[in-house]
């Protein structure tokens, strides 16, 4: 039985050697743990600890990380090294260096390797010293930053030794900051502690404000000590601004999203006059629309998966455009000039558009996914971005370029202008007013279309998803001044800021309210928005 | 051009939420003081600009309405006489200047309705009256009175208003429609509605906007007689294109250009102003 | 009789048809057996109080909106603030005998680790305090809104706009915990009222009776108010509000006068709604719930007093039949009747009947003249982007 457990053993490291050849090349870690099998003194142990930590592998982690957790067992008779991380009986067996299936051993067969404080502290710094010479920099970085937080002057040795080995510039640093947090807390001399606080502050961020005060609150007075308040208040500062970063950003997030839900509305309620209540209706569409791509793709061709977006977008465009231009030609022309009437019955469509995606796609959100470079986040300065919002600013961005360019350079924006400033003198111009009036609408229903594949990226997909933008889409438009495509965009991204300002200090759902409040008062002072049209006629 | 007054005028004139106690206490503030040339007019424009998006639509206008006088106001399209009214009725604020009724009332520092109860009365381009209403119903909504809404809720009609709606109505030629629908009412009839309500406000001041367009020579000629009766105890301006009319009128003529006063007279005077025939006639 | 001459028949008629109701209902209840063919079978009695609360609602919108030419989109949020006060009361009123037995606080606060009443609840345990609240939060609201709204001149889509705004805030609000009034859950499992057990057929009864007699009252009041004085200055202001000015009136203060009297009226209406339905939540400051208002007055015909009457049992009846037989289609079915409405029947059932149906390929010419005629819709704004306005006069 013994002998087939060796023998498995054996076969097993064997196997690793071979799946693992870069291992392989320095000592034995295998043979290093055999080591501890036994009855060994804690100075020994505590050399074996040193000589895993000399061989700088990685694989060196595993044994050290159970021998501080106390899992580290040694069977009697072969005096063979295993980790036990159950009390069962019979205790499961696992291997220390592979972390492999070893069998079972009876309980009583078990001798748990005796640690105390000191060999704690020395496998933590073994660890350290391993993880911070791995070769992944991700790793050796993080590594850097969990010594870091340690700040033990115990560690400066290790990072001075890794630093010696450190070739990229980003861990280096991470590393110096490392050993500055350190120094400060060791008891090195005055001038050290000096380049440290100024490396800290270099760092700027809370952790290294943390290290600071706790810095300037212990130490004697002195110049590094009053260096450190300096720096203290200087990385106060720095934080508070990134702070406002991070809420403009924010801001800037969620105005991009109200610039693209109101920015069809520009068009339709800015430039038209019509009021249609089915406008978010015309945004749900959009986002059920790429629902309906993305299911499409998955069962048919899912390597087209991270282009559904694209092909999505002109689909969207078309399907809201068009039922746009349906509801202009079979219900809104009936009711040009009657601006209380068109509110109703656009209301009436918006009930039925969400009754019956309701009826179709259920009452549910729907799972819309999101493509690879829409996921995930990266780090600028101190502020987190994600890259869906990034990209749907960008995009808002876009779409408002694009319209801005298609009103004011094209012979079709040209009508449209021509068509909304004088009715009649376009019409005895031979512009089909008509014509201009149905594209128009369709136009910005198509352009909620748009917003609506873009929404779905970052809001449930679900019959309520329109209703859920109208009000703030009006407020848009009305704050930023009807008629106006810059007061959208203006109107969108100060209600976008104001509210994430807010958040902080009122909560969301209050943030709301108080924006809301905000902005009747604002339409109390000035009634016809940010960026009123001015001239004698607006009153006819 | 103007004459300015002997004693500048208070600095800040008296404003009360109440139009009459307004008047009242500005009657009797124009009592006491002395007397200076404003004060004896009824209406006294002074260098008022006003202008949209840098477009002056009025520029330094001055002009100086005597009371009981009646005045033609003629000039090409886009000389400003709309905005002028805008002006002296509250609708649009000047830029600067000075508009004064009455010698001393501030007009700029009050609202249109507010204005309207301080006796000025006003007929627009367009004939608006109240459609769904019938005519009696206009008329006695204008008939001078309180205008709190809760006595509005608590009026009884009496013998007097019927009296007085009577006789506007005769002087109208409306009395047989008296109780049709404003809307069902013919271009002309609209129009003479509209100075029916003027009459019925007792205002001091009619601003009448274009009264004869769109009417019959013979509607035109009934509104010029019209006018002149009614200017026999009121100050009436009257803006009007048609010439025939402002010779039937028969009174003083200014003639706006560019929002400014290019020439005033006899009508005589000012069509035979080199500068008039100008801008009437192109260089 | 000078008074029946005022009003005209038709009010009256209705007068006399709700006191009617408010009769012969409860007897019918109360004192047929039940087999009887004419007996109104008991759980018909609370579904025909709320239509007709739904319709002093319908009458309270109509009053602004066919009278005065606001549109609003918020007339829930009266409806529901005074339904709120109603059940602030109710609430005070189950006393020991809710889930938790606490004497003084409503259950939801014990639950939510409330150790004593907030400020706002005091006072509520007295019938005529609340009842005054009923009158006062909503009438408050609106006349605050309305001094702020109508003296800065804000009119027409605008002004449905933040109505429709007014009322989503408080929907937000209503929906927080910590606002206490109950969250998401609102305020239910009422007990008694005025001493009365609330779930009695006689109790019952009489909130049915209460709401006809209200209803009654409520046309009287739109009836003596639309025919003085006041009224014709309501329907000027109404066609042409910067007219009145310029004859001297401040068309402010009667929108502010309507919008007030009718945020009361519906406050009150939902005071009596909500002991009928046992419950109030924030789904009542739901935008919809507004705009279903609307189409209730539309439907029967603004303006008419005894249209958006009509409307409203017409419409909340068949909401009633549609839900339980086939609830998927309700929605169509609103949805569905807004188009018509506009489309085919802009004067509603009452007014069509007055003034005789305008057909619809005549209305279709008057919509292509307006297109061809007067310029741009008039809600338009006339200049695009860095325009100047044409000097024209």
């Amino acid at each position: 039985m013994l002998r087939q457990l060796r023998l498995c053993l054996a076969l097993l490291l064997a196997a690793l050697a071979l799946a693992a050849p870069a291992h392989a090349q320095g000592p034995d870690i295998a043979a290093i743990v055999a080591k501890l099998g036994g009855k060994i003194s804690f100075p020994d142990t505590e050399a074996v600890i040193a000589e895993l930590a000399a061989t700088g592998d990685p694989a060196a982690e595993r044994p050290l990380r159970a021998l501080a957790a106390g899992q580290l067992v040694w069977r009697d008779g072969d005096e063979a090294v295993f980790i036990a991380t159950s009390g069962a009986e019979p205790t499961p067996l696992l291997d220390p260096v592979t972390g492999a299936d070893a069998g079972t051993a009876p309980k009583d067969q078990l001798n748990k390797i005796r640690i105390k404080n000191s060999i704690r502290t020395a496998v933590d710094d073994a660890l350290a010293g391993l993880t911070l010479r791995a070769d992944d920099p991700a790793m050796r970085r993080r590594a850097a930053e969990n010594l870091f937080a340690a700040a033990d002057p115990e560690g400066i040795d290790v990072l001075d030794a890794a630093l010696a080995a450190e070739t990229d510039a980003n861990v280096r640093a991470v590393m110096e900051q490392a050993r500055a947090a350190a120094i400060l807390k060791s008891d090195r001399p005055g001038a050290d502690k000096e380049a440290a606080v100024t490396t800290l502050t270099a760092r700027g961020d809370r952790p290294a404000l943390n290290a600071l005060t706790a810095f300037a609150a212990a130490a004697p007075a002195g110049e590094a000590q009053e260096a450190a308040a300096r720096g203290a208040a200087q990385i106060e500062q720095t934080i508070a601004l990134w702070g406002q970063a991070q809420n403009i950003w924010y801001g800037l997030s969620l105005g991009s999203v109200l610039l693209l839900a109101a920015i069809g509305l520009a068009i339709t309620f800015g430039v038209m006059g019509v009021i249609n209540m089915a406008h978010g209706e015309m945004v749900m569409l959009g986002a059920y629309t790429t629902f309906v791509v993305q299911e499409a793709i998955r069962t048919q061709v899912p390597w087209l998966f991270e282009w559904s977006l694209a092909i999505a977008l002109p689909l969207a465009f078309l399907v809201s455009g068009s039922v746009g231009l349906v509801m202009e030609r079979g219900l809104i022309r009936f009711l040009y000039g009657r601006p209380l009437e068109t509110l109703l019955a656009t209301f009436g469509v918006s009930l039925i558009l969400q009754q019956l995606v309701r009826t179709i796609f259920g009452p549910t959100n729907r799972e819309v996914g999101n493509p690879d470079w829409m996921s995930g986040a990266f780090q600028f300065g101190q502020m987190a971005i994600t890259w869906n919002r990034l990209w749907i600013i960008v995009f808002a961005l876009t779409v408002f370029a694009a319209l801005l360019f298609a009103l004011n350079r094209t012979p079709m924006g040209l009508q449209m202008r021509a068509v909304t400033q004088n009715r009649k003198m376009a019409s005895a111009m031979g512009i089909r007013t008509p014509f201009v009036d149905a594209m128009t609408f369709a136009l910005g229903s198509g352009i909620a279309g748009i917003a609506g594949v873009a929404l779905s990226q970052i809001d449930n997909v679900s019959p309520d998803l329109g209703g859920s933008y109208i009000i703030d889409s009006f407020m848009v438009v009305v704050f930023g001044g009807v008629g106006n495509l810059w007061g959208t965009l203006v109107g969108a991204m100060t209600l976008g800021i104001v509210n994430k300002f807010l958040e902080p200090y009122a909560g969301a759902v209050l943030g709301k309210i108080v924006v809301l409040v905000l902005i009747i008062l604002f339409i109390q002072k000035r009634p016809r928005g940010l960026f009123a049209q001015k001239g004698r006629f607006v009153d006819a | 051009m103007m004459q300015q007054p002997i004693e500048p005028g208070p600095a800040e004139p008296f404003v009360s939420p109440h139009p009459y106690a307004t008047q009242r206490a500005l009657e009797r503030r124009a009592k006491q003081t002395a007397d200076g040339a404003r004060r004896e007019t009824l209406l006294y424009l002074d260098g008022v600009t006003k202008s949209f998006d840098g477009f002056k639509a009025i520029n330094k206008l001055s002009l100086v309405l005597q009371k009981g006088e009646m005045r033609a106001i003629i000039g090409p399209n886009g000389a400003g006489k709309t905005t002028m009214m805008d002006i002296i009725t509250g609708k649009t604020k000047p830029d600067s200047g000075e508009v004064f009724f009455r010698g001393d009332v501030d007009l700029t520092r009050h609202d249109e309705a507010a204005i309207a109860s301080l006796g000025i009365g006003r007929k627009f381009q367009k004939p608006t009256v109240f459609e769904s209403l019938d005519v009696d119903e206009n008329l006695r909504l204008s008939l001078a009175g309180s205008r709190s809404v809760f006595s509005a809720l608590r009026h009884k009609r009496t013998v007097e208003e019927a009296a007085k709606i009577e006789a506007i109505l005769a002087t109208t030629r409306l009395t047989d429609k008296r109780h049709r629908l404003a809307a069902d009412l013919s271009h002309g009839q609209k129009q003479w509605l509209e100075i029916g309500m003027l009459l019925a406000q007792d205002p001091e001041l009619l601003l009448v906007d274009e009264p004869v367009a769109g009417m019959t020579d013979a509607e035109t000629a009934e509104t010029a007689r019209l006018l002149r009766e009614i200017a026999e105890t009121r100050s009436v301006v009257v803006v009007e294109h048609d010439m025939h009319f402002v010779r039937e009128l028969g009174v003083k003529v200014t003639c706006l250009h560019e929002g400014s006063v290019l020439s005033e007279g006899t009508l005589d005077h000012v069509s035979a102003d080199p500068r008039v025939v100008e801008v009437y006639l192109g260089r | 009789m000078i008074l029946a001459r005022f009003l005209g028949p038709r009010v009256w008629l209705l007068v006399a048809a709700l006191l009617a109701a408010a009769v012969l209902v409860p007897l019918s209840n109360l004192w047929l057996p039940a087999d009887h063919p004419l007996h109104v079978p008991s759980h018909i009695v609370p579904l025909l109080g709320k239509y007709v609360c739904y319709a002093l609602l319908a009458l309270a919108l109509d009053l602004v909106w066919g009278h005065v030419g606001i549109l609003s989109l918020g007339h829930g949020a009266f409806f529901a603030l005074g339904g709120y006060a109603m059940g602030m009361y109710l609430m005070r009123q189950i006393g020991p005998r809710g889930v938790y037995g606490n004497p003084v606080l409503p259950d939801f606060m014990v639950f939510l680790n409330w150790g004593e009443l907030p400020w706002f609840w005091h006072g509520f345990d007295q019938f005529w305090f609340a009842a005054l609240m009923v009158v006062l939060v909503p009438g408050l609201l609106a006349f605050v809104f309305g001094w702020f709204a109508f003296r800065s001149r804000v009119t027409g889509v605008y002004l449905s706009i933040i109505t429709q705004a007014l009322t989503y805030a408080l929907l937000l609000a209503f929906f927080r915990n910590d606002m206490g009034f109950g969250g998401n859950n609102g305020l239910t499992d009422f007990k008694d009222i005025l001493g009365f057990p609330i779930q009695a057929g006689t109790t019952r009864a009489a909130l049915f009776a209460a709401s006809c007699v209200a209803l009654a009252l409520g046309v009287l009041l739109v009836g003596a108010v639309t025919r003085s004085k006041l009224g014709s200055l309501m329907t000027a202001v109404r066609d042409a509000e910067s007219r009145t000015r310029f004859i001297g009136w401040r068309p402010e203060y009667v929108k502010l006068f309507a919008f007030t009297v009718s945020a009361v009226m519906a406050g009150i209406a939902g005071a009596l709604y909500v002991p009928q339905v046992g419950i109030i939540n924030p789904g009542e400051f739901a935008p919809v719930n507004s705009i279903e208002v609307v189409v209730w007055a539309a439907i029967g015909g603004r303006g008419t007093i005894l249209g958006p009457v009509v409307g409203a049992l017409l419409v909340a009846s068949s909401k009633s039949y549609f839900t339980a037989v086939a609830p998927d289609t309700w929605l169509f079915v609103l949805g569905g009747l807004f188009v018509f409405v506009t489309l085919f029947l802009p004067r509603g059932i009452i007014g069509t009947i007055d003034h005789g149906w305008t057909g619809w390929r005549e209305r279709l010419k008057a919509s292509r003249a307006a297109e061809r005629g007067a310029g741009a819709p008039p809600a338009a704004p006339p200049q695009s982007p860095g325009d100047l306005p044409s000097p024209a006069e």
